[in-house]
């Protein structure tokens, strides 16, 4: 654990090391559990709980370094950004279809695997959803 | 069927642990109905296999490929293929019960830390929204709902090697969670040199 040179105090910032954390925030964004973030949000976008979330889920410590996720955040700013690019140039130039996503994922055996799992639970859950209005209206 | 109304409200990043019950009770309903339709067409295809006997034997090469409907084929061969698929899908519907069973032991002997890591890993899931914003202010057009669940999903996994990578550099390196930026940043110098990470900012030379 690095401490700065000049002050001697801990190099990282955690969240618990914030005088006010640990409130519940108001707004949601859908994203996640929210754990509690700072009054001050250094950024407009609501991506840092839910990255947050995950890298306890994925097995760092309850109360991750602010400085790494916000490394992981733009790296998944930049993931997205990249896929987005190859999936217009490929296929239907111009547009991003799942095809095209399902196709450049094709070498990676866990994305694909989830990408297929996701979209057929979609589409059970569509058809039980469907069968279940249909219920209804008939009773 | 109040079970699937409530899990479709969790979201799709989550995939709690109800809809697997009632997947394989849907996955069963569709197998039967997929067999009853096949075989009022293998009676249809019986008549008309002996009727063209020739041509019969030039298409059975090329629809032997398609496992699904076969007009055409000879009807052993039809009937064979059919029974394979039904084994098959009999078969994967016994292995997810089991796993599914297999994982309930496994939670069901969580400690409570560890509950609650598995609690954060099924239910985190980025923001639909957000991610959809994003990509629309990249492309300029608007994407249909199904891009932006594989997008958010692919997302996840990402995260998920990315950290794992990490959690790898750190304890080889005689270090402990939390994890700093430089475990992340030698992570992902390892995921790009393996490939993982894509990069369409210079072009790789092949033979230098």
């Amino acid at each position: 654990m690095q401490k700065c040179y000049l002050t001697g105090q801990n190099k990282y910032t955690q969240i618990k090391d914030r005088k006010d954390s640990f409130e519940e925030d108001a707004e949601d964004a859908g994203g996640g559990l929210d754990g509690g973030q700072g009054k001050r949000k250094m950024r407009q976008q609501p991506l840092p709980s839910a990255v947050r979330c995950m890298m306890y889920g994925f097995g760092d410590d309850q109360n991750p370094y602010t400085e790494s996720v916000d490394i992981l955040e733009d790296l998944v700013i930049e993931f997205i950004t990249e896929m987005t690019h190859k999936a217009m140039s490929i296929g239907r130039q111009g547009r991003v279809q799942v095809e095209d996503i399902v196709f450049l994922i094709r070498k990676d055996p866990r994305k694909f695997a989830r990408v297929k799992d996701l979209l057929t639970m979609n589409e059970e859950l569509k058809r039980a959803r469907k069968a279940f209005d249909e219920a209804n209206y008939g009773s | 069927m109040a079970a699937p109304g409530e899990a479709a409200r969790d979201g799709l990043g989550a995939a709690e642990q109800d809809p697997p019950p009632a997947g394989p009770g849907a996955e069963e309903a569709a197998g039967a109905g997929g067999a009853g339709g096949a075989e009022a067409g293998e009676a249809g295809a019986g008549g008309e296999a002996r009727a063209e006997a020739a041509d019969g034997e030039g298409r059975s090469a090329g629809a032997e490929a398609a496992d699904g409907e076969e007009p055409g084929l000879q009807p052993c061969a039809a009937r064979r293929a059919r029974l394979e698929l039904k084994e098959r899908k009999e078969k994967k519907q016994k292995v997810d019960e089991d796993e599914i069973q297999k994982m309930q032991i496994l939670v069901s002997s969580f400690s409570e830390e560890q509950l609650n890591r598995y609690e954060m890993y099924r239910r985190s899931a980025f923001p639909k929204a957000a991610i959809k914003r994003l990509i629309q202010s990249i492309t300029g057009t608007s994407v249909s709902q199904n891009v932006v669940i594989a997008m958010s999903g692919i997302s996840k996994v990402f995260v998920g090697e990315v950290v794992e990578e990490a959690l790898d550099v750190c304890e080889k390196w005689g270090e402990l969670p939390p994890l700093q930026p430089k475990h992340m940043r030698e992570a992902v110098r390892r995921l790009k040199s393996r490939g993982q990470i894509p990069n369409s900012k210079y072009k790789k030379i092949i033979f230098h």
